[in-house]
């Protein structure tokens, strides 16, 4: 089942001086559960595609439909609410709030979402156990590990129930060990829990991982290789 | 709102030097601008208060041309129906009968012109303090014949002494000179420096005698229980005593009110000029602050907080921030005040030179509540909307392009 269809997605930077086509008719779709990167060289047109898919800029021109919804069609308001209820981020630079502890990072969404107090509490808690954060919860992310860090940022992005998640160079930042542990967690949600990931990457250790690569060039997909999972080819 | 309390404080700690340098800002600055709001208002009240209390009382009564002519025919001569009308209304509690001639005073070295005042020894300490004002001799009380009770400065400039005579000139009620020799009994020293040079006090008796050898009244004056109700009282005379004028103390002083005006706007404006250096102080800081968390400004942006809430949490911090300072800088201010009203500031040094604009050299500053209202809806106004743009350009920034910063 289709989560995210694009039809001729397509996005003119500048279009009155000097056009720059970042996306040229990208027509494209994730299924629910898919394991996904997004790759090509800079100025290929992944970020951009990646914005489009979060609801973060709007096509100069086609559509995004997220489980039936345009989203190109919604009001600056409701796409922030949309966002808030749909799409998870996880940051290059894990972008934690640094005055808040790991677990009021994880809980401060779950607000926005106006859930309850001890639903928070209880899930934020939940979720930091889930990806190794347990005995971390009141540390501030000036206290944690780069790898730490982007594991709160993980749990941030799993606390509102997202349908997908899309990761922003999530191992940019970190060491082998810190990003093959990011990466076994990740794996392990999309297994166990069905999340859907999407990466946008230059990192080969996360594009060895991805069960779907779609390389971009000059803002057209250039190929879109499934491969097949451990599971299947058992 | 509890979350974006909590997450505004504790942005405002991530640097504590920074918010702490511009805490220790607003709240020296409040407390220079309240002690000064305090110490102005301190000034003019005093003065008020004190012409007030030892010249002007709370209402006056004269003729009506009495006050612009001085000519010593315009007495009142319906002064002792007044009197009883004063004596039986609830709302002046005392009141005094004064005869008035302007008047030459001689000595052996100079002459001088004076206002010659005469008062009735019974009543006028309950009206004034000038009884209370004496540093030499006796008040007008004092057994020597003619008393005369006159400032230290005109004592100085005459080259007179206690017990000296003095001698004065002036128009009867006939307008003919006639001529009076008092002894002085005692000398005064108020602050006003021209106040003691210019003012002569004699029993009201001896001035009538040589006024008219019959009782004469120039002028009333009366305190009330509530100087609120000064304007009520005064309509109440002119309504029933046709023939005379009632004044209220800033009509006979116009200038005392318009200094209490002009006082109040100069020392908002001080203020005001406070405010704008805070709210200057608040901008930088919040422009530092956006430009350090662009990257947690486009996070928050991105993952769907509201660009109302992000607006609201920098508000927030800004008004956190002032307040807090606000608030100490206030009561700083409080007990800086409270003791200074108690203590005084001593400005003797500079005594001589306030005595000639009548100002106390000790003053005692005051503030009211209202005063502190004013100052925290100013303090809230101007850290708000030195907020503004600090909170516009976090809300504009690009959620994409400041989360890769």
């Amino acid at each position: 089942m289709s989560i995210i269809k694009t039809e001729k997605l397509s996005k003119v930077y500048n279009p009155d001086t000097v056009p720059v086509h970042a996306l040229r008719e990208v027509t494209m779709s994730i299924e629910q559960g898919e394991f996904t990167a997004i790759v090509g060289p800079s100025g290929s047109g992944k970020t951009t595609l990646l914005n489009m898919l979060g609801g973060l800029d709007r096509p100069s021109d086609g559509s995004v439909f997220i489980n039936d919804t345009n989203v190109t069609g919604l009001s600056d308001k409701k796409r922030i609410d949309f966002r808030l209820n749909n799409i998870g981020f996880v940051f290059q630079h894990y972008n934690l709030i640094p005055v808040f502890t790991a677990r009021e990072n994880v809980s401060f969404i779950m607000l926005l979402q106006k859930r309850g107090k001890e639903e928070m509490q209880r899930r934020a808690d939940q979720l930091l156990e889930e990806v190794g954060l347990g005995d971390r919860k009141d540390a501030r992310p000036g206290e944690l590990s780069g790898g730490q860090q982007q594991r709160v940022a993980v749990a941030r992005a799993l606390a509102t129930e997202p349908r997908f998640i899309l990761a922003d160079e999530p191992t940019a930042n970190l060491d082998s060990a810190s990003a093959m542990n990011l990466l076994d967690l990740m794996e392990q949600m999309n297994r166990e829990k069905g999340v859907t990931f999407i990466f946008s990457t230059h990192d080969q250790r996360v594009i060895e991982r991805a069960r779907r690569v779609i390389t971009m060039v000059d803002g057209r997909i250039d190929t879109d290789e499934v491969r097949k999972s451990e599971t299947d080819a058992a | 709102m509890n979350m974006l309390l909590t997450i505004s404080w504790r942005n405002i700690w991530r640097h504590p030097a920074r918010s702490g340098i511009l805490l220790v800002a607003i709240i020296a600055g409040l407390w220079a601008g309240i002690v000064t709001m305090g110490w102005g208002k301190g000034m003019v009240q005093q003065r008020s208060d004190y012409l007030i209390r030892s010249e002007l009382s709370h209402a006056q009564i004269h003729h009506p041309e009495f006050l612009a002519e001085r000519e010593p025919w315009m007495h009142i001569p319906e002064a002792e129906e007044v009197s009883r009308w004063l004596a039986g209304d609830e709302r002046i509690r005392n009141h005094t009968m004064r005869s008035r001639a302007d008047a030459m005073a001689q000595s052996p070295l100079t002459t001088t012109g004076v206002r010659l005042i005469g008062v009735d020894i019974d009543t006028e300490p309950d009206v004034t303090t000038m009884h209370r004002q004496l540093t030499v001799g006796e008040y007008l009380d004092s057994d020597v014949r003619q008393p005369v009770f006159i400032g230290e400065r005109l004592a100085e400039k005459l080259n007179l002494e206690i017990g000296h005579r003095l001698v004065v000139r002036f128009q009867d009620m006939d307008n003919e000179i006639t001529a009076g020799a008092f002894t002085i009994s005692g000398l005064y020293r108020t602050a006003s420096s021209d106040f003691d040079e210019r003012n002569v006090f004699v029993r009201k008796e001896h001035l009538s005698e040589l006024l008219a050898q019959e009782p004469v009244v120039h002028e009333i004056a009366m305190v009330l229980h509530d100087m609120e109700m000064v304007d009520e009282v005064v309509a109440d005379l002119n309504r029933l005593f046709p023939g005379v004028s009632a004044q209220s103390w800033y009509e006979i002083s116009p200038e005392l009110r318009y200094m209490n005006d002009m006082i109040g706007i100069m020392l908002y404006f001080i203020i005001g000029i406070i405010m704008l250096a805070l709210a200057f102080g608040i901008l930088n800081t919040m422009l530092m602050a956006i430009f350090e968390r662009v990257r947690e400004l486009g996070m928050l942006l991105s993952i769907g907080m509201s660009k109302r809430r992000v607006f609201s949490m920098i508000m927030l911090e800004s008004v956190m921030l002032s307040l807090s300072g606000a608030a100490a800088g206030m009561l700083l201010s409080r007990l800086s005040i409270g003791w200074l009203s108690r203590h005084g500031i001593d400005l003797s040094m500079f005594g001589d030179g306030l005595a000639e604009f009548g100002i106390d050299a000790v003053i005692y500053p005051v503030l009211d509540g209202q005063d502190f209202v004013v100052v925290a809806i100013i303090v809230i106004a101007a850290t708000l909307i030195a907020s503004i743009w600090p909170g516009l350009k976090a809300i504009r920034l690009n959620p994409i392009v400041a989360a890769r910063e």
